[in-house]
C-alpha cells in the first residue's frame, strides 16, 4: 500500500524549516528551502502556530485538472506526478490548489509535486509530519485520521 | 568539486547605490562571519563617530549558515555608540538564511538616507524606499506593516528598529523576525542615525551538493547530535531560564542591582514557573531543530471591572528574567512580561535598560538623584508599576533625566553620580551572572563585553568544584575567547558549541569543498581575528587599565565568595599581557 505525507500534529511545529531543507537536499541536491515540495508558513509577530502546506494527496487533484498540457497526472494513491517535458510553465496548477500546498520552483518555473517519499518526516524533530497509509488519506484535510506520535 | 563563492553587497544609503563584490579571498583568509567582518571594520578609521554617515554596519554570515543544523546566526559589526569602540552583536531568526538566499555572505551599509527609509534586498537588487509613515512605529508593528507591503517569492527576513533606535538611543537594539535581536552595544541607534528603519532580504540562490553520500552521512551525524543526544536538551526544554533556581541557590543570580546573588522569589520567576503559567510554544531560527525561543503569553482583562480580555505574547529567557525580575526584585511573572512587552515595542537592549533602572533605585536611595530628576516617582525595588511609568516617561522624553536613562547606566552615573551602582564593564551593562571573579573578568576583557565572549560564569562554576590557580583560570578564559572567534566566524549558535568540535568543523569544511583548513590553521586564524579586534578596540581608546569592578560588587557575596579589586586588577593585567603577546607575535 502506498503512503501519503500527512500533517499529524501541526501545533508541535517550531518553524525550524528542517523538513523543507531535507526535501530540497534530497531531490535537488540543493542547500535551500526554496526547492521543497512543502512549505512552512509563518506570520508576523511572535509566530503562533505555523501553517504547514504539504500536498494533501487528493484523489481528484484540482492542480492536475487545471494543467492545460496534461503535464500533471494522478499519482497512484493520491497526489500528482509531473512530466517536466510537457510543462509549459504557466503556473495554473499552483493557483488551482486552494491551500497553496503545491509549491512552485521559481528557478525552473515549474511546480514541485510532492513524491510522498517521507524524507522530510525523518528530519522533523517534533513528529509534526508523518507518513500514513494512503487509505487513511481523503480528498480533504479535515477528514484526516489523527495519528499517534509514534506512528 | 564546486568552488564556493562568497560575495559582499555594499549599499550606500546616501546615494541609494549598491554593488556586489566577490570577497572569496577574505573568506579564505578569515573563514567568514566575525573574522571577515572584523577585517572589514578594522579598515575604517577608529576615530569615526558611531553615528556618522561613514560608519559602516557590516552584517556577515559564515560558510555553514543555513547548510548545517544550528548554524543560524548573523553577526553585525559596527562602531558601538555605547562603548565607543568595537560594536558586535549576533542574532538568529531567518536573517542568515535570507542573506544566503540573496547570494550575499556580507552586507555592508554606509551613508545616511535623506529621510526615514527601509531597504529591500532581493538577490542582487537593493532599493532604498522612503518610509516616513513608519516614524515612531514599534518594532513589532513595523514587521507586520512591511510583510503586508513587500512581497517576495522567497522566504524573507525582516529586521527593524523601534522608536528607541530612531531616538538614537545607544542601547537601542535591532529586532530580527520573531523575537530575535541584535541586542547589545547599540546597533539600533546606529541604524537610527542612518535613517534606516528596516531591512527586508530574500532570494532563491543556493549551493549545490556535489558529494551526496559524504554530505548525507555528515549531516545525519550532526542532526543526531542536535536532536537525539543530550548535548542541547537544556535549550529545547525549559531553555536558559532553567538556570534561575540553581543560580540563586549558589548565590549567582544577580538580585536588587547585584547587591546579592540569591533571590527569595526565584521559584516564582523560574523557568519552571514560566513554563507552567505562560509558555505558549517554543519556536526556532531557520535550520535549528532545537527551538530555544520561549514564547510566553499573558491573558488579562482590559481592566479589573471589565469582562473584555486581551492576550499578548512576548519571549523570555534567563537574561530577561534577571534584568527585569531578580535584579529589580520583581517576583511576578506577569509584571515581568508586561515590562518586557514595552521593551520589545520600543526596541531597547533589555539587559541594558533593566540594569539602568536598577541603577536608578540605588542612585535615588543614596541621594545621587532625587525628586528634581524623577518628578514625583520614587524608583524602588519590586515596584513594577513605577518602573512602567518610568519607561513611559523615557518614551515621551519627559525631562533630561528620563532622556538620559536610555543612554545606559554608565552615561547616567557620569552625569548624576553613583558610579559604584552602575553594574557595567567596558561601558556595557552586565549580563545575569554573579558567579565570581571570572564571570566579571569575562565581561571586562571580552571583545564585546558580553557574557558570550568567553562564558566566565562557567569557569567560576567549574572552579567551585575543581579549584585551579588564578593563572590557569585566566588562561582558560582567554583560550575560550579565542576559540569562539572560529565559532563566530562560522556563525553557529553558541548553544551548539559542544556539537561543533574542531573535528566536526574541519569535516564540515571538507564536506563543502572549502579546502586548506587544518586544526593548526583554525587556531592561528582565531588568534589573528582576536588580535584584530583588540587592535581596533585599543585604537578607539579602549584601555585594560580603565577596567574596574563596580564598587557595589566589592560588597556582594557571589557564588565564589567576596571579590577583591586587587585580584581583579592582577587578572586584568594578565589578560592584557596575553593580548599584547599575541599582537606582538602576529605583528598586529
Amino acid at each position: 500500500m502506498s503512503k501519503l505525507l500527512r500533517v499529524l500534529q501541526r501545533e508541535q511545529c517550531i518553524g525550524c524549516l528542517s523538513c523543507m531543507l531535507a526535501c530540497s537536499r534530497s531531490w535537488f541536491a540543493a542547500l535551500t528551502v526554496e526547492k521543497a515540495a512543502l512549505r512552512i508558513r509563518n506570520y508576523a509577530g511572535v509566530e503562533g502556530a505555523f501553517s504547514i502546506r504539504a500536498c494533501y494527496g487528493c484523489l481528484e487533484p484540482d492542480c492536475a485538472r487545471a494543467c492545460p498540457t496534461g503535464a500533471l497526472s494522478n499519482r497512484s494513491g493520491g497526489g500528482v506526478i509531473l512530466d517536466v517535458k510537457k510543462c509549459d510553465n504557466c503556473g495554473d496548477c499552483v493557483k488551482a490548489c486552494v491551500p497553496k500546498a503545491l509549491q512552485w520552483d521559481v528557478e525552473a518555473r515549474q511546480p514541485i509535486p510532492c513524491r510522498h517519499c517521507g524524507i522530510c518526516t525523518g528530519f522533523c524533530p517534533n513528529a509534526v509530519i508523518g507518513m500514513t497509509d494512503s487509505d487513511a488519506g481523503t480528498n480533504g484535510p479535515d477528514m484526516i485520521k489523527p495519528a499517534r506520535k509514534d506512528q | 568539486m564546486a568552488t564556493r563563492k562568497f560575495q559582499m553587497m555594499d549599499v550606500n544609503l546616501t546615494t541609494g547605490e549598491s554593488g556586489i563584490t566577490d570577497i572569496s579571498d577574505l573568506f579564505d583568509e578569515f573563514l567568514g562571519g566575525t573574522g571577515v567582518a572584523t577585517k572589514l571594520l578594522s579598515e575604517m578609521p577608529p576615530g569615526m563617530d558611531s553615528y556618522s554617515a561613514e560608519a559602516p554596519v557590516i552584517f556577515a554570515i559564515g560558510p555553514f549558515d543555513t547548510i548545517f543544523p544550528v548554524a543560524t546566526k548573523t553577526v553585525a559589526l559596527f562602531k558601538s555608540p555605547l562603548t565607543g569602540n568595537l560594536g558586535e552583536s549576533h542574532a538568529g531568526g531567518r536573517l542568515a538564511m535570507a542573506m544566503y538566499g540573496a547570494g550575499i555572505h556580507v552586507l555592508r551599509i554606509r551613508g545616511r538616507a535623506p529621510t526615514l527609509s527601509y531597504l529591500v534586498i532581493d538577490e542582487e537588487t537593493a532599493v532604498v524606499k522612503r518610509a516616513n509613515s513608519l516614524k515612531g512605529m514599534s518594532a513589532l508593528a513595523t514587521e507586520r506593516m512591511l510583510r503586508d507591503r513587500e512581497d517576495s517569492e522567497f522566504k524573507r527576513s525582516i529586521i527593524r528598529i523601534g522608536p528607541a533606535g530612531e531616538r538614537l538611543s545607544p542601547i537601542g537594539e535591532v529586532t530580527v523576525d520573531a523575537a530575535r535581536h541584535f541586542g547589545r552595544l547599540g546597533l539600533g541607534g546606529v541604524l537610527g542615525s542612518k535613517n534606516l528603519k528596516a531591512i527586508m532580504i530574500s532570494g532563491g540562490k543556493y549551493w549545490k551538493i556535489d558529494n551526496k553520500g559524504q554530505f548525507n552521512i555528515f549531516y545525519k551525524k550532526l542532526y543526531d547530535s542536535v536532536v537525539n543526544s543530550p548535548l542541547m536538551k537544556k535549550y529545547h526544554e525549559l531553555g536558559t531560564s532553567v538556570n534561575v533556581i540553581p543560580l540563586s541557590k549558589i548565590n549567582g543570580m544577580p538580585t536588587r542591582n547585584f547587591s546579592q546573588g540569591s533571590f527569595e522569589g526565584a521559584r516564582e520567576i523560574s523557568g519552571e514557573r514560566f513554563a507552567e503559567k505562560h509558555l505558549n510554544q517554543q519556536i526556532a531560527c531557520a535550520h535549528c531543530q532545537v527551538g530555544c525561543i520561549h514564547v510566553a503569553s499573558l491573558r488579562e482583562r482590559f481592566s479589573a471591572e471589565d469582562q473584555h480580555y486581551k492576550t499578548f505574547k512576548v519571549s523570555y529567557d534567563h537574561e530577561l528574567i534577571y534584568a527585569w525580575g531578580s535584579n529589580l526584585s520583581i517576583g511576578s511573572t506577569e509584571e515581568i512580561l508586561r515590562l518586557l512587552l514595552i521593551v520589545e515595542k520600543q526596541g531597547w537592549d533589555a539587559i541594558s535598560m533593566g540594569t539602568t533602572l536598577a541603577w536608578t533605585v540605588d542612585a535615588y536611595a543614596h541621594g545621587f538623584i532625587g525628586d528634581k530628576e524623577t518628578v514625583g516617582l520614587i524608583p524602588a525595588f519590586g515596584d513594577a508599576k513605577t518602573f512602567e511609568k518610568m519607561l513611559g516617561r523615557i518614551i515621551s522624553g519627559h525631562n533630561e533625566f528620563y532622556r538620559s536613562l536610555e543612554k545606559g547606566s554608565v552615561f547616567c552615573a557620569r552625569i548624576y553620580g553613583g558610579k559604584e551602582y552602575s553594574i557595567a564593564f567596558g561601558g556595557n551593562e552586565a549580563a545575569g551572572y554573579s558567579t565570581g571573579l571570572w564571570g566579571f573578568l569575562g565581561y571586562a576583557t571580552g571583545v564585546r563585553h558580553s557574557h558570550l565572549d568567553a562564558a566566565g560564569y562557567s569557569i567560576d562554576q567549574g572552579n567551585i568544584s575543581n579549584p585551579q590557580s588564578d593563572e590557569i583560570l585566566t588562561r582558560n578564559l582567554y583560550n575560550e575567547s579565542v576559540w569562539r572567534m572560529i565559532l563566530n566566524s562560522l556563525v553557529i549558535c553558541l548553544f551548539a558549541r559542544n556539537v561543533y568540535t574542531k573535528e566536526i568543523i574541519l569535516e564540515g569544511l571538507d564536506v563543502l569543498g572549502i579546502s586548506g583548513w587544518t586544526e593548526d590553521r583554525l587556531i592561528k586564524t582565531s588568534r589573528h581575528i582576536h588580535a584584530l579586534k583588540y587592535k581596533f578596540k585599543e585604537d578607539c581608546g579602549f584601555k585594560f587599565e580603565d577596567q574596574e569592578l563596580p564598587g557595589r560588587l566589592l560588597r556582594t557575596v557571589t557564588s565564589s565568595g567576596m571579590l577583591s579589586s586587587e585580584r581583579f586588577r592582577t587578572e586584568i593585567d594578565r589578560y592584557k599581557s596575553f593580548i599584547a603577546d599575541d599582537r606582538r607575535s602576529l605583528g598586529i
